[in-house]
């Protein structure tokens, strides 16, 4: 009769102790999914703000301005024909 | 005495046989209450113990993203949390309200979450997770997972683009358009939950995953939209108009590249080029020009009355800014003659003329995705007035949506095609497969190959001759044809001194890759489309050609360089000792390099005379040329770029003139040989 009583109490105490561990995992799971999340809006939203800080509309005013350039009209641009690469140590200079 | 205490002590014990007897019972009871809800109804109590513990979620699915032609996100879904509170859930009160304040809620909800007279408070706004992570842990406080759309881009692919409510609803735009293929399925989830009613995912938990959204690619080209804007909003402020739009399509596909929008209220959020209809007139003077020509009811060198530039017609006197006794129908168009076209648009009748305005697309929506796209207005000639033939045929009495005119103009530009135009390129599914792809669509033929062929010539008249001279680039024929129209307001007829300037023009002339509307709304500084908008155009091909990707084929524009000298090349060809060829013949050149050479086209931009004036009022010191003999082409050009001089492609041979070593001020022009290609 004792061992069967001590037998119910092992089992449940093991049963017990396998769900506190299941419930303890499940936060910590939901803890991390939590992280994921955040960091995966924190990218998102660095992202964009990359994308609207190298945007023209940002970008062109500050090279205007600082950098004193301007765009070219159409006969300051010259598009010219890709030419074949000159062969390696071909290209420096005439003998 | 012993017969008194017998009794007594029988009366106790009866009373404790009736104790025993009761606890008795209610141990029997007690069992047979447990084994009936063990035995008999465990089920019932499984289910209701599994009803506490689990919860059924639904997972919200992220919205598709919404691409540009280039593959550059425009806009994008981030998952976020949204904060419910049960202030009588609340235990800590001061505590909630510092954590709320921590996490950035506004004062007045942070009242409102911890104001017991309230049963159920949702809190505006989406929060990280981590920002809201002690808050969420309290009790009384719940959180739902809620997505916010992150948008990229200009303020015009924005309005391109729409809205998305707070509550993920659509509001406008594609978003709204394209609803059910951007939305994606919600995903099924079970939670568990623990005394204290927090709940988090349960591993055993039964679910299905939710399923994106697809993602959508424009035909919006980003580069050429911020060019596009920045070119509105510059000429906006600069001839202080109210407000603009910019449209770009190419022609051989109806793909809409571009589309600006300036308008100073800050309630418009809609593409106005899409649903904002207007009075186009002069600008349909091309297609009136076409229907005579196909109707072989006049020839483009056909000569009309044009009464010095005033007639009186059915009581109403028509007016030319630039008065002539006669004119060609050529020289109509040219010099945008009202009182021409007028005179020739007599040889159509209502139903001819009605026609030729409802077959190049006017007066129905153009079938974009769009949910406030304009029809425009076109009436029945039943409705037309006595007068309503010579306003149509000068663009009045008729309203147009920038779109619909760009899309007529690209029938002009692509041989006499009317293309359904396109916002949409493609659509994707989550899993990258094509779903959706755009192709081009021919809704109709509105005017012969050859006409077609014969308007572009007048409409390059106009831009090198006419009212459009300010549309005009150096290297590159351009065509297009000017308007100035009356505005009216609020019912109320046509407003004094209140302007629609505009300019449709197609780039390059020859095989144009852009058609492109520039309108202007009430400017003040001009109010004539070719000195207020035309200039617009101007600035935005400028930008496009040196642009690294505005969705130019280059390899096709170089073909179609012309040979004119520039007013710069010509006067410095002029000095002696000064050798400069002129731009033409570099383009010439670059010409013949891309019909030998490989389709890949490179291009090197060559800083003119255009300087700061602080830089260009210094005389630059004299500098050495460098000795570029043996190096490619684009190096060599580089290393004289870098030693300060221009450069200027001079044909086949090797090295510079003036020789390296000769001594030059910096910003003089060198002639650069190129040397041959081997094959």
């Amino acid at each position: 009769m004792a061992l069967l009583l001590v037998g119910f109490v092992l089992v449940a105490v093991g049963v017990i102790w396998r769900r506190t561990y299941g419930v303890a995992q499940s936060r910590e799971l939901a803890q991390l999914d939590r992280r994921r999340l955040d960091l995966l809006a924190q990218r998102t939203r660095l992202e964009s703000d990359i994308r609207d800080l190298s945007s023209r509309a940002r970008l062109a005013p500050i090279a205007e301005q600082r950098l004193r350039m301007h765009v070219p009209n159409d006969s300051q641009v010259v598009i010219l024909g890709a030419t074949r690469a000159p062969a390696a140590g071909a290209s420096g200079g005439r003998p | 005495m012993a017969g008194r205490s017998a009794a007594r002590l029988r009366r106790r014990l009866d009373r404790l046989g009736i104790v025993h007897g009761a606890l008795a019972l209610f141990a029997v009871g007690l069992v047979g209450k447990a084994g009936k809800e063990q035995l008999w109804r465990g089920a019932y109590w499984s289910r209701v113990a599994e009803r506490q513990h689990y919860l059924a979620d639904s997972l919200p699915a992220p919205r598709g993203e919404i691409l540009d032609a280039a593959g550059e996100t425009l806009v994008e879904s981030r998952e976020l949390v949204q904060l419910k509170v049960a202030p009588r859930e609340v235990k800590s009160r001061p505590a909630l309200a510092a954590a709320l304040r921590k996490a950035g809620v506004a004062n007045d909800w942070v009242k409102r979450a911890t104001d017991v007279k309230r049963a159920w408070v949702e809190l505006p706004g989406r929060f990280l997770p981590s920002d809201v992570a002690r808050v969420v842990a309290m009790r009384g406080v719940y959180a739902a997972p809620a997505l916010e759309r992150v948008t990229s881009g200009t303020t015009g692919m924005r309005r391109v683009v729409g809205r998305v409510g707070p509550d993920g609803t659509p509001l406008d735009g594609i978003e709204l358009a394209l609803d059910s293929v951007l939305r994606g399925e919600r995903g099924t989830t079970t939670v568990l939950r623990d005394a204290r009613g927090r709940s988090f995912e349960s591993p055993s938990a039964q679910g299905t995953a939710p399923r994106p959204g697809n993602t959508v690619v424009l035909t919006i080209n980003h580069a050429l939209q911020g060019i596009c804007e920045s070119a509105l909003d510059d000429a906006v402020s600069r001839m202080g108009a109210d407000g603009g739009d910019v449209v770009v399509m190419d022609p051989h596909t109806g793909e809409v590249l571009a589309m600006a929008t300036h308008r100073a209220d800050p309630r418009s959020t809609a593409a106005t080029a899409l649903s904002e209809p207007y009075e186009p007139g002069s600008t349909l003077k091309p297609f009136v020009a076409a229907k005579l020509l196909e109707l072989k009811r006049a020839r483009a060198d056909e000569v009309v009355n044009t009464h010095n530039g005033t007639l009186v017609l059915d009581g109403r006197t028509i007016n030319d800014a630039e008065p002539e006794p006669t004119m060609t129908l050529a020289e109509v168009i040219m010099k945008s003659s009202n009182i021409g076209i007028v005179q020739f648009a007599q040889r159509l009748s209502p139903r001819e003329e009605f026609e030729a305005l409802r077959d190049i697309g006017l007066g129905a929506p153009t079938g974009v995705p769009y949910p406030a796209e304009a029809a425009g207005t076109l009436r029945e000639p039943k409705r037309w007035s006595r007068t309503s033939p010579a306003s149509m045929a000068m663009g009045y009495e008729i309203a147009v949506t920038p779109l619909q005119l760009v899309t007529a103009y690209a029938s002009i530009a692509n041989g006499g095609e009317l293309l359904e135009p396109a916002l949409v390129k493609e659509v994707r599914s989550p899993e990258g497969k094509v779903v959706y792809r755009h192709e081009r669509r021919v809704v109709r033929r509105v005017m012969p190959e050859a006409i077609a062929k014969q308007v572009r010539g007048m409409l390059v008249e106009t831009v090198a001759k006419g009212t459009a001279v300010d549309a005009d680039l150096t290297n590159y024929e351009v065509a297009g044809k000017t308007g100035t129209a009356r505005r009216t307001s609020g019912g109320k007829g046509y407003e004094a001194h209140h302007y629609t300037a505009s300019f449709v023009g197609l780039f390059p002339s020859e095989d144009p890759q852009y058609v492109i509307l520039v309108k202007l709304d009430n400017p003040s500084a001009t109010i004539f489309g070719g000195k207020a908008a035309a200039p617009v155009s101007k600035v935005v091909l400028e930008a496009a050609i040196a642009a690294r990707d505005a969705a130019l084929d280059r390899s096709s524009l170089a073909a179609h360089v012309r040979v004119r000298p520039s007013p710069e090349s010509a006067a410095a060809a002029r000095k002696p000792l000064a050798p400069i060829s002129a731009p033409n013949e570099t383009a010439a050149v670059a010409t013949k390099d891309t019909d030998a050479g490989p389709p890949r086209s490179a291009y090197v931009v060559s800083l003119g005379a255009a300087k700061p004036a602080a830089v260009a009022a210094a005389p630059a010191p004299a500098r050495p040329v460098p000795d570029v003999r043996g190096l490619p082409l684009r190096s060599a050009a580089r290393a004289l770029h870098e030693a300060g001089f221009h450069v200027s492609l001079a044909g086949s041979g090797d090295g510079t003139a003036p020789a390296a070593g000769t001594m030059l001020r910096a910003g003089s022009t060198v002639r650069l040989f190129h040397p041959r290609t081997a094959d």
